[in-house]
């Protein structure tokens, strides 16, 4: 996931904190999960469809760590392999947030007035439905691909960046520096993407880490009631579904991915605290 | 008095301009429901297909449907369902029960929990208690419901046969069942509902406590429960009401899932069908009917707040 590398964040920020060398463990187990998935295939000798009908709900072995599904296939090789999907969806869905969000807060922030009142009460209108249900109605009108899944969540989550994008932009340039740089002739873009954005970078970056959160809660809710990810392809919401229907003859099945989607979210909320709480420090200004 | 009206103007705006929202997205793309419904069907021609698009109205120009939607709405005709041809509002009404009762328990529920357990933790900020109940919070708040649902049927039906785990029974016919079958469900919802609550208000609580009257109350002899129920409690409460609106929202947004966890056929689960089958005279309604809720609880927790506060009551506010 993009969001464990933003922790660095601008070269000023990034003097400060000498003290942070060791990734916090949120980030260390994020990080561990993110690599066993992508190398997936280093990491178990199986395939992630392959079949052996004659250990099917196998118990947890030293072949098979968390047992075999209903057609014996290996259930740790399938975690990590949907794992990429929830993740593509989860990280594509949070860039999208987030250039979204940015754009659509700081213009919010600078032009203000008219155009600030469209842009805000516009996110306020897409928050008065519960995201849930939003996505519902996205999928129905614009199918459960993979791609538009990301496009959607990322869509939902934008207007929460734009707010966190507004106000620390009105924080921002309300400072002296902002005015000292109108005064010199510096024009606005320059001065919003050079000066303030990199000011403004950790606590997008928070936000961003708590839509990454909310991102694969959403993915994960939308493929569990069979509107997300389709199958044969699969993510932890699919895998969570497909454990569900054998509640009662496998519960690992449905506690395996049911553990791995509140490990992710849990990692995600401490990491973003963590960002969150480092963010309010002084910026000292070259 | 100009508050009142302010924020009943807002959210009225707001309804408006949801409604407009779901209507556009629903339409945004050429796609047509009626071809989704009769599908595969053999032997369908263009006759039918046409009798059936203009039974539904969906032959006529976009914004003559939203308006005749809206118009409907005024006197509880919300349309057809185009996929069993049931009465839109018939199929709302009987999938309402489930899906209130859920959000009241569940909101309830969370209320119930988090503020001793806020009230709990305030008294020593950075001790021992506070501490564990913050962690015991922030987990919780990972717990997304349908998950927490699934885990609690695993460890509370499955393994020991407490609670059943799937079907609703109303209330109206069995009261302890109904209960019964409603507990687990609650719970998983007040997981994530209820750390939203407590950090609030614990954070208000610890503010109040450090106050100034707070000291005086102290200082003229209050026993401490005394200064926590009638002082603190009082002050902190007021800006948390806030969260109630917030929380009913994310227990209505998660009910749709945990109904589909648990069986129940209320709003969320008949959402979730509607938008499989593409049945945009259900799906419209319900989602607007859920927004509306959801509005409606915002703007009466904000107008309960500025009634309760007397700086504010009868001023602008």
């Amino acid at each position: 996931m993009a969001e464990s590398g933003t922790i660095s964040v601008p070269t000023a920020a990034r003097r400060r904190r000498v003290t942070l060398r060791i990734p916090p463990i949120s980030v260390l187990l994020l990080l561990i999960i993110v690599l066993m998935c992508v190398f997936a295939p280093l990491v178990t000798p199986f395939g992630p469809n392959d079949v052996d009908p004659a250990h099917p709900f196998a118990a947890a072995s030293g072949q098979h760590w968390l047992g075999t599904d209903e057609l014996g296939r290996d259930l740790l090789t399938r975690l990590l392999y949907g794992g990429r999907l929830s993740l593509t969806v989860c990280a594509g869905s949070v860039v999208i947030a987030f250039l979204i969000g940015t754009i659509w807060g700081v213009s919010a922030a600078e032009r203000r007035g008219f155009v600030e009142e469209i842009l805000m009460r516009t996110a306020d209108v897409t928050m008065a439905i519960p995201q849930i249900l939003f996505a519902l109605v996205c999928v129905a009108a614009f199918g459960a691909s993979l791609l538009s899944l990301t496009v959607i969540t990322g869509l939902l989550l934008a207007p929460t960046s734009a707010r966190m994008a507004r106000s620390v932009t009105i924080q921002e340039t309300s400072l002296d520096y902002y005015s000292a740089g109108i005064a010199y002739g510096a024009g606005k873009i320059r001065l919003l993407t050079r000066e303030v954005f990199p000011n403004i970078l950790p606590a997008l970056a928070s936000q961003a880490v708590i839509n990454a959160a909310s991102a694969m809660i959403l993915e994960a809710s939308l493929s569990f009631v069979g509107l997300g990810v389709q199958p044969p392809q699969m993510s932890w919401g699919v895998l969570l579904q497909q454990g569900y229907g054998f509640l009662y003859n496998d519960p690992t099945y449905a506690v395996a991915p049911a553990v791995l989607i509140l490990v992710t979210v849990f990692c995600l909320n401490l990491a973003a605290n963590r960002l969150g709480s480092t963010r309010h420090r002084k910026v000292v200004r070259p | 008095m100009q508050f009142v009206i302010k924020r009943v103007v807002i959210s009225a705006i707001l309804l408006v301009a949801t409604s407009v929202l779901i209507f556009a997205i629903l339409r945004a793309l050429p796609g047509d429901p009626v071809a989704a419904r009769l599908g595969t069907a053999q032997g369908v021609n263009q006759a039918m297909i046409d009798r059936l698009r203009s039974s539904a109205g969906l032959d006529r120009p976009l914004v003559s449907q939203y308006f005749s939607w809206v118009a409907g709405m005024t006197h509880g005709n919300l349309g057809r369902s185009y996929f069993t041809d049931r009465q839109v509002s018939s199929m709302i009404l009987s999938a309402l029960g489930p899906t209130l009762e859920l959000t009241v328990l569940g909101v309830a529920l969370s209320v119930l929990v988090a503020v001793p357990a806020a009230m709990a933790a305030a008294r020593r900020p950075r001790g021992w208690l506070d501490r564990s109940i913050t962690a015991i919070a922030s987990a919780g708040m990972a717990f997304p419901p349908f998950v927490a649902g699934i885990l609690l049927i695993i460890v509370f039906s499955i393994t020991v046969h407490w609670f059943p785990a799937r079907g609703f029974i109303p209330l109206t016919q069995d009261p302890v069942q109904n209960l019964r079958s409603m507990i687990l469900p609650s719970i998983s919802l007040a997981a994530g509902a209820a750390p939203l609550i407590l950090r609030y208000l614990r954070s208000e609580l610890v503010t109040a406590l450090n106050s100034d009257y707070v000291r005086t109350a102290a200082g003229k002899g209050a026993p401490e429960r005394r200064v926590m129920l009638r002082h603190a409690l009082p002050n902190a409460a007021l800006p948390s009401l806030t969260m109630i609106g917030l929380i009913t929202g994310y227990t209505l947004g998660g009910s749709v899932v945990v109904e589909y966890v648990f069986g129940f056929s209320g709003l969320g689960a008949l959402s979730v069908q509607a938008a499989f089958r593409r049945d945009y005279a259900v799906l419209q309604s319900v989602v607007l009917l859920i927004s509306a809720l959801f509005i409606l609880v915002s703007l009466t927790v904000d107008l309960l707040g500025w009634w309760l506060d007397p700086r504010t009551r009868g001023h602008r506010g």
